[in-house]
């Protein structure tokens, strides 16, 4: 996907298109596409640009962090060195400081997210943040972002997190088509092409009337936790290599951001609003929507085990683990196992004995 | 029937033969790890069954476990150390409901529901402290040796607090409390508390009785009182605690 993304990308800036780094699924695409824009996903998902990062942030930091931003010291995302401005969100502390420095070399819109959830106060902030993104993106690239592109911008919004989302429920059957890696491989860093779009479309109905890979005998697993950005999968592989399937990953890297839509009726500066403000990161307190999204995706895609990915330093991940565990064992009645990790490869050993652990116990070995 | 478990530990590595029917373990053997494992594990496996008078085809089925396990040739299957430890140590202590293993490189906390099964579990794999090399780094500096480290702690009035939760920090504390005076079994005793607290904080759930300990580290003198109080339950020492991964394994191989 990444190749042709920066194809895309590449084309896009050379026909005058300006380009919009985006660090978070809070960030509302659909107000950069409608300024004719293009919204690019910045995150870092490799372990060799971490030393860079050292250089300005201190070690004891998430390495999706480290890395987004080792990048910039090393100028190694093409990415984000077409960015003609960066659009993040206070999040969480890590992040929020790293714009800082971000800032010093690049333009840098931050908006403020408001952090009680369903809180009409910390709404009407967000709609006003909303409001100040529209006129900023506006300032800088000299467009008018009208109610009639915003509306556009949403329907494609929707048609790809609708394509996604179909796909992504192929694997609810008893023994689905394809692999969780195989199907993570879709995600673009771009949102919005019409190749994608149309790649969605093709996949599934590819996949639809495939048979099972796994023969109904692989263990499946529902990933929830942290954002596995494009080359950081690498506790996916170990659960797949261990006989497993990840049959729904709850992050920000899979089912979060596209499990609901924006309202195509009404004022859509507002619909835009309430789509991401509702989305269920661990930054939001409390963050009971996550908790009710996992039971959803549990009775949807039957998982038999969770395993939670916490990067490292990875603070409210880390502390609503818990939460996440006692829903998951008291509530659920799903075998429940935390990986805290970083991008390092120098722990796989130790991580694939705690899956095939947990497989044994979910498969009856660990049987008295 | 006879059915062998084998555990490539970290340290050692430990051959455990079963008796099924009249279950009864025939034989548990030991040695030093060493650079060639799969050589060391084979002429482990195959001295154990000579010593009693058994051949290969003797053996039913052989299940290898540890870190090590996947160099386990002619293992019929690998299961993991989690799965093993928690079979082993039901075997040794009667209907335990916790087990604590504590090992040369990791420490774990595994816990079981009422018949045996594994509910949860945790590790302290990253890090040297809760783990018997943090022990043999301390009585290097001490300059003991490991078996005498309980009889010295043993004779502490007033144990010294380590407060450090980093292996090699923790050595440079004790080099500092050496230099101002403190007294070499009150720094013995503070480092068993210290693994204790360690090993006792990284429990997942409630810790219920009975609690068993495994691994090498329960056959020092003074770790099962340091663990107790810093459990507040009784711990019980499993008969040759270092095999428990090993038999573990074995009852495995008996029961697929």
């Amino acid at each position: 996907m990444i190749s042709h993304c920066l194809d895309y990308t590449q084309a896009a800036k050379a026909a005058g298109r300006p380009i919009v780094g985006i660090m978070c699924e809070y960030t509302p695409r659909e107000l950069i596409m409608a300024a004719g824009a293009v919204p690019v996903c910045l995150c870092g998902g490799d372990v060799d640009t971490i030393v860079a990062a050292h250089k300005h942030l201190p070690r004891n930091l998430c390495p999706l962090i480290k890395s987004t931003y080792g990048y910039l010291v090393e100028g190694s995302n093409p990415f984000l060195e077409m960015a003609d401005l960066v659009v993040a969100e206070t999040t969480c502390d890590g992040k929020k400081k790293m714009y800082e420095l971000m800032a010093r070399s690049k333009p840098m819109h931050v908006l403020e997210l408001p952090q009680k959830e369903d809180d009409p106060v910390a709404f009407e902030h967000w709609m006003s943040e909303m409001k100040r993104l529209k006129d900023a993106l506006e300032a800088y690239f000299g467009a008018k972002i009208t109610d009639a592109k915003l509306r556009a911008a949403i329907r494609t919004m929707n048609k790809e997190r609708r394509l996604r989302r179909r796909l992504a429920g192929l694997m609810k059957a008893d023994d689905p088509p394809l692999h969780g890696r195989q199907l993570i491989e879709f995600k673009s860093s771009i949102s919005g092409i019409d190749a994608d779009l149309r790649m969605y479309e093709k996949a599934y109905e590819e996949y639809a009337g495939s048979p099972g890979v796994a023969g109904g005998k692989r263990v499946r697993v529902l990933m929830t936790g942290v954002p596995m950005v494009h080359g950081a999968e690498k506790v996916l592989e170990i659960i797949e290599d261990s006989g497993g399937t990840v049959v729904a990953m709850e992050n920000c890297t899979g089912l979060k951001p596209i499990l609901d839509d924006v309202d195509e009726k009404g004022d859509p500066m507002a619909a835009v609003a309430k789509k991401y403000f509702a989305l269920a990161c661990s930054v939001k307190t409390p963050n009971t929507a996550r908790m009710e999204s996992l039971k959803r995706i549990c009775d949807e895609y039957r998982p038999q085990c969770v395993i939670e990915l916490v990067w490292q330093a990875c603070l409210t991940y880390d502390v609503e683990s818990y939460s996440v565990k006692r829903l998951c064992e008291d509530e659920l009645g799903v075998p429940y196992l935390k990986i805290e990790t970083d991008y390092s490869p120098s722990d796989s050993a130790r991580i694939a004995m705690r899956v095939q652990a947990l497989f044994e116990t979910v498969r009856g070995v660990a049987k008295a | 029937m006879i059915f062998a478990g084998i555990d490539v530990g970290s340290r050692t590595i430990k051959v455990v033969l079963l008796d099924a029917e009249y279950g009864k373990v025939l034989a548990a053997a030991i040695r030093d790890q060493g650079v060639d494992q799969a050589a060391l594990t084979e002429e482990l496996f195959h001295s154990t069954l000579e010593g009693k008078g058994l051949r290969p085809r003797d053996i039913q089925a052989t299940v290898a476990t540890g870190y090590g396990r996947g160099a386990v040739g002619f293992a019929d299957t690998t299961v993991t150390e989690i799965t093993c430890h928690a079979r082993g140590a039901r075997w040794l202590v009667r209907d335990a409901r916790t087990v604590i293993d504590i090992g040369g490189q990791d420490s774990k906390v595994i816990s079981l529901a009422e018949n045996g099964d594994v509910r949860d579990f945790a590790m302290n794999d990253r890090c040297a402290a809760g783990t018997g090399r943090f022990l043999e780094i301390v009585v290097a500096r001490l300059g003991v040796s490991l078996d005498a480290l309980g009889a010295i702690a043993s004779k502490s009035l007033n144990a010294a607090a380590i407060n450090s939760t980093c292996a090699v920090f923790a050595e440079t504390e004790i080099i500092g409390l050496l230099a101002s005076g403190v007294a070499p079994a009150d720094i013995a005793a503070g480092v068993q508390n210290a693994l204790a607290s360690r090993v006792a904080s990284m429990a997942a759930r409630d810790i219920e009785e009975p609690v068993a300990l495994t691994g090498g580290v329960a056959l020092l003198g003074g770790m099962v009182t340091a663990l107790e109080k810093a459990l507040k339950k009784k711990v019980l020492v499993a008969p040759q605690p270092q095999m428990a991964g090993a038999l573990g394994a074995a009852v495995v191989a008996s029961s697929m």
